[in-house]
């Protein structure tokens, strides 16, 4: 024992020793406790949440596939798209076409969302070869309006300018989410959808990751750092820039189907033209706020984004200077006016703060815990 | 624990609760904590007191409203909200429904967008005992098969054709596809225009397509042709196209099937394109700002407005002169002559006279607002709009007539009436689906 | 598709009254797409950044004018200055605050920094001024004049008038002027530019508070009329894209062209979509073509008509 040995309990930080660790799906033991925690609020949440609650979490984990999907285009691709709406309108449609009027089951009608998905968005991917930067992000914009006119016209699919009732069927096997029962208890529709879509979630996030950290997502992330550079060392652009496209349009078509059923309506003016490219820019502002090139950033991004405006909206007589949802003339500023306010000023200062989001933040608070005690 | 290992192991929670899932398939049994359904009260007879349910604690009666506060039709939601809340602020004066339920409403935003009013509805469904409003086609057709699987009832702010026989709807007033007909049929008989050149200029959307449906039974009826049909988006800034079609047709008449929020531009284009012809727009195309634009003279020679009831000065119509006693009392920041807040204070008043007999027949539950609807033989309004007969979703029958306006700028709101109450005898021969 | 009647009547349309009125409108439609367009362009020129906020620009500047025109009751041409400067300040403002932290930042980055602010600046106007519809009731109104048989409003005059105006200010201005030619001097060189004692920054302070007069233009001429103000006249920025894209980025000249070139097809196609016999495809086909367009040439040539190509090192 010599003088420079540590008191015992000290124990040396967790670091990793190996390049397999880096590797790894879940790299510490805190992950796997936060896996854990993650697992009990699973299965917990119908049984203590109210469905406003319930209803909030069925958004953000529509939206958290949609932004999975959209950080493997911008996160890790480097390609940017203000598109993905119209994508997630893609999927609602064949969910519509499939799932309601022709009554596929659940199980049948979202990969073939995923499929038409992947495939429209592939048709799109090439105007990332032959277009940079500015000129593409505009492209990208008129899709928005592109997919519009296409909705409103395919009157037959679309129920056109009107809209149309999307309740395709929730059901695998015989187990109808839209009216579960566990243990001889019935659920509210939300809550069953609760379970269905964040397993949808989860099963989105794991693709994702592996995905990433196997040679294809090497090179997506090579091509987002200097494309020129990585097709000099043999990775086709063509390849990666189309395939990343198809498949966060993929995830965008999911996600779309999701948001169909659990909404039971969609209109072409809601996932497109205007309002559609709001929502794309919400996509990427989800993944702005959560973390560019990180899973768990579009997910965690997904559900601040969400609970906001309605936590606002819910609360907003108790807020000061704000005036209540329902009306009156007390306040100075109308609930949805603050609500875009922080929403605007959230992307401004993660970007000039903290570009690489939440995710950074909490890697950092990570690190200082796993680094303990040379946390410095 | 491996990774691998943990995904095991979340795999076979998930089957456990899948199968634990499958063993409860069929049993009914309801619970009312956190996500699970909640049982609804209902009482079989005509108890004294009434049971509590969503919405109502036994004292007060929530309704929700669900209409847009901003965005470009608020300048339609606000004065019809207002127009609800003065009802029931009436009402609760008076100690409420039945004399002693007072009448909350929870009043939120949905901007017109469909899926923020899906959402709202979301929100706000367990705490009302009805919607006492929600406002437009499109929100009305997104929250419309929620509505039907929870049971709940809803007065659509809209006047679509389509909602005549829902179940879970509560139109008043006559629809869109009415206004249309009696407002070509007055013009055609009483106007001076048999044998002229009637178009139609419409929005390109379900609104549009009810006002078109009127128009082509109305051609077909009367026997004309109509001459062009240009169609605009709402979100169109230029119209000189449409107008340029509507002249080289030589109509002599169009109805525009439109909102408040394009007419503006409509006649600035028609003035500048020198179109002299016989406007007749929807309802929701006026606004009373209008007669103090520079577009008060075009209007007062050439635009008519085909819509419900009467003038706020008519004091021949009982209705009319209890809305304004209301309306002086309640909502004094909303000018007279409003012509929205009449529709919402009279929607109001089907709502209360739905909740009225609800209470007489001892139950607000959403089953017993069901009842009440389908027991009611119909709903009046002294003469605010036309008595709308009730009972069953398939007996109803909406009321047929339509008073036409013409824009006079001296009289408060810009309107004056040109034929109050008009029932064309081709409007009795349509049929709802 | 075209039948033989089509194709007579696209030869009858080519002398017709109609087609000059409707050139007409396409012309005016076009030169409001102009306005905004030649506003993203004087910053795209200096910071290579699309400004996304240009809409919210628009918006403030009309606003502002009418709050100088009928609460303080200013004369029409004060209250038109003051929404300039006004917007001119609040642009020079955003580049203060926010975008000069942001230089050498990726475009992706810039864009959606701007599409934050567009959030920000949207809201406070309507916290100020309310979401109803307002009417300018500006000294035009509704006046028209007749010219070579077509009936013109006057405030379209004016606004292909303003149009030509700053597309001749800003050749001016660059030509000649120590800071025209400074910016750019910018535009092609930043490290170059202030090695000969540019002040980068000023300039980069200059553009938006430029982009920010000719927003506030553009919002007037927009809002002008009986009940035409609202808070989505700035929505008219996301169909002004296609005719920047077009002219390509960086050139005034091109962001001209490229407006007219927009809006006299909107407006065309929409004239004679039903003679041709195309009503089948819609009320909304007119606002699609410009992206379609767009498209189209960008395959052709992706930097547009007149961009600059962009050259790229390994």
């Amino acid at each position: 024992m010599g003088v420079l040995s540590l008191p015992s309990r000290r124990r040396a930080p967790l670091m990793n020793v190996r390049y397999q660790d880096e590797l790894r799906l879940f790299p510490s033991p805190l992950a796997k406790f936060g896996i854990a925690l993650v697992a009990v609020a699973f299965f917990a949440g119908p049984y203590v949440l109210s469905d406003f609650w319930l209803n909030v979490l069925n958004y953000a984990a529509v939206f958290a596939v949609g932004a999975i999907g959209l950080n493997l285009l911008t996160g890790y691709t480097g390609q940017v798209s203000l598109g993905h709406s119209v994508f997630m309108g893609v999927g609602a449609y064949v969910a519509v076409q499939f799932g309601v009027k022709n009554t596929w089951p659940l199980l049948l009608y979202l990969p073939t969302a995923a499929v038409v998905g992947a495939l429209v968005g592939a048709v799109v991917g090439p105007f990332a070869l032959r277009l940079r930067g500015d000129y593409l992000v505009i492209v990208t914009l008129g899709l928005v309006f592109l997919g519009e006119y296409i909705f409103d016209q395919w009157e037959s699919v679309t129920g056109g300018n009107g809209g149309t009732s999307t309740a395709a069927p929730l059901k695998i096997w015989h187990f109808d989410f839209a009216s579960l029962t566990v243990f001889g208890k019935l659920f509210t529709r939300d809550a069953g959808i609760f379970w269905l879509f964040w397993a949808i979630v989860l099963l989105a996030a794991l693709l994702a990751k592996n995905l990433v950290r196997s040679r294809p997502g090497r090179a997506m992330q090579a091509v987002r750092d200097r494309d020129l550079a990585a097709e000099v060392i043999g990775v086709s652009l063509f390849r990666y820039k189309v395939g990343a496209f198809a498949i966060s349009s993929a995830f965008a078509a999911v996600a779309g189907a999701m948001y169909g059923s659990l909404q039971q309506y969609v209109s072409p003016s809601e996932l497109s033209g205007a309002a559609g490219l709001f929502l794309s820019i919400q996509f990427v502002a989800i993944i702005i706020l959560g973390g560019l090139g990180t899973i768990f950033g579009g997910i965690i991004g997904a559900i601040v984004l969400q609970a906001m405006p309605k936590l606002i909206n819910r609360y907003s007589d108790k807020i000061p200077f704000v005036t209540a949802a329902g009306g009156g003339n007390d306040g100075i500023i109308s609930a949805a006016s603050l609500n875009n306010i922080i929403y605007g000023l959230l992307i401004v200062a993660f970007l000039v703060f903290e570009s690489r989001g939440l995710a950074a933040v909490w890697l950092r608070v990570k690190a200082y815990f796993k680094t303990w005690p040379f946390s410095y | 624990m491996k990774p691998k290992r943990l995904l095991q192991l979340l795999c076979l929670l998930l089957v456990l609760s899948m199968v634990a899932a499958a063993c409860g398939d069929d049993d009914d049994s309801t619970s009312s904590s956190g996500g699970t359904t909640e049982t609804t009260a209902s009482s079989g007879g005509a108890a004294k007191e009434l049971k509590p349910g969503p919405g109502f604690d036994g004292t007060t009666i929530k309704l929700g409203v669900l209409t847009p506060l901003t965005g470009t039709v608020a300048i339609i939601g606000k004065p019809l909200t207002a127009g609800n809340k003065a009802y029931f602020d009436s009402i609760n004066a008076k100690g409420g429904i039945a004399g002693k339920y007072k009448v909350e409403l929870d009043i939120q935003d949905t901007k017109y967008d469909p899926p923020t009013t899906v959402q709202l509805y979301n929100g706000m469904k367990n705490n009302v005992v009805m919607f006492a409003q929600i406002l437009g086609t499109q929100p009305i057709k997104a929250v419309l098969p929620q509505l039907k699987s929870d049971k709940i009832v809803a007065q659509p702010a809209t006047l679509d054709a389509d909602w005549v026989h829902e179940q879970n709807l509560l139109p008043v007033a006559g629809p869109y596809q009415i206004q249309a007909i009696n407002g070509l049929a007055y013009w055609w008989n009483e106007g001076g225009g048999k044998g002229k050149t009637v178009c139609a200029m419409a929005q390109d959307d379900a609104y549009g397509t009810a006002g078109l449906d009127g128009v082509n039974y109305a051609a077909d009826k009367l026997g004309f042709k109509i001459a062009a049909t240009p169609k605009f988006k709402v979100s169109d800034q230029d119209f000189t196209s449409q107008i340029n079609q509507l002249k080289s047709a030589k109509c002599d008449a169009v109805f525009l099937v439109g909102t408040a929020a394009n007419l503006s531009g409509i006649i600035t284009a028609a003035i500048q394109n020198n179109l002299q012809t016989q406007w007749i727009g929807q309802s929701p195309s006026w606004l009373g700002v209008f007669a103090q634009t520079p577009l008060k003279d075009y209007l007062a020679k050439n635009f008519w407005l085909a819509a419900e009831g009467t003038t706020w000065d008519d004091t021949s119509v009982p209705g009319m002169v209890e809305m304004v006693k209301v309306h002086d009392q309640f909502a004094k920041d909303i000018p007279v002559g409003d012509i929205y807040f009449p529709f919402g204070y009279f929607a109001a008043e089907a709502v209360g006279q739905v909740l009225e007999k609800a209470v007489a027949m001892g139950d607000l539950s959403r089953d017993g607002i069901i009842k009440a609807m389908n027991s009611i033989d119909k709903l009046t309004f002294g003469g605010l709009t036309g008595d709308y007969k009730y009972g069953e979703p398939a007996d109803r029958e909406p009321p047929r007539t339509t008073t036409i306006y013409k824009v006079d700028p001296a009289r408060p709101g810009g309107l004056a009436i040109v034929k109050q109450g008009y029932e064309s005898d081709i409007a009795e021969g349509y049929k709802f689906q | 598709m075209i039948g033989s009647t089509g194709v007579n009547v696209v030869l009858g349309a080519i002398v017709s009254h109609k087609l000059l009125q409707l050139s007409f409108q396409g012309i005016a439609l076009g030169a409001r797409y102009a306005l905004v367009a030649l506003g993203f362009v004087v910053i795209f020129r200096a910071t290579q950044a699309i400004n996304f906020a240009q809409g919210g620009l628009v918006v403030a500047g009309a606003y502002l004018t009418y709050n100088a025109y009928h609460t303080w009751d200013a004369p029409f041409w004060l209250a038109v200055l003051f929404g300039m400067l006004g917007t001119a300040l609040i642009g020079a403002l955003i580049e203060r605050l926010v975008l000069r932290r942001m230089v050498g930042q990726p475009t992706f980055t810039v864009i959606m920094i701007t599409i934050g602010l567009l959030f920000v600046i949207n809201e406070l106007v309507t916290t100020v001024w309310g979401t109803d519809t307002l009417a300018l009731n500006d000294p035009w109104g509704i006046k028209t004049k007749n010219a070579l048989d077509v009936t013109v409003l006057v405030k379209d005059l004016w606004t292909i008038g303003l149009a030509a105006a700053v597309l001749l200010g800003f050749f001016l201005f660059f030509r000649y002027s120590r800071m025209g030619v400074a910016m750019r001097a910018t535009a092609v060189d930043q490290e170059a530019a202030l090695a000969q004692g540019i002040s980068v920054r000023r300039v980069f302070a200059l553009s938006w508070a430029i982009s920010g007069l000719v927003a506030a233009l553009a919002g007037v001429t927009l809002a002008s009329g009986p009940g035409n103000l609202n808070p989505n006249i700035g929505l008219i920025a996301l169909a002004a894209f296609p005719a920047m894209i077009l002219g390509g980025l960086d050139s005034p000249g091109g962001a001209v062209i490229g407006g007219l070139v927009i809006g006299l097809t909107q407006v065309l196609t929409a004239g004679y979509q039903s003679d041709l016999g195309l009503d089948s495809l819609g009320a909304g086909f007119k606002d699609v073509v410009p992206y379609v367009v767009m498209v189209l040439i960008l395959l052709v040539r992706p930097y547009g008509l007149f961009g600059t190509k962009e050259v790229r090192r390994v």
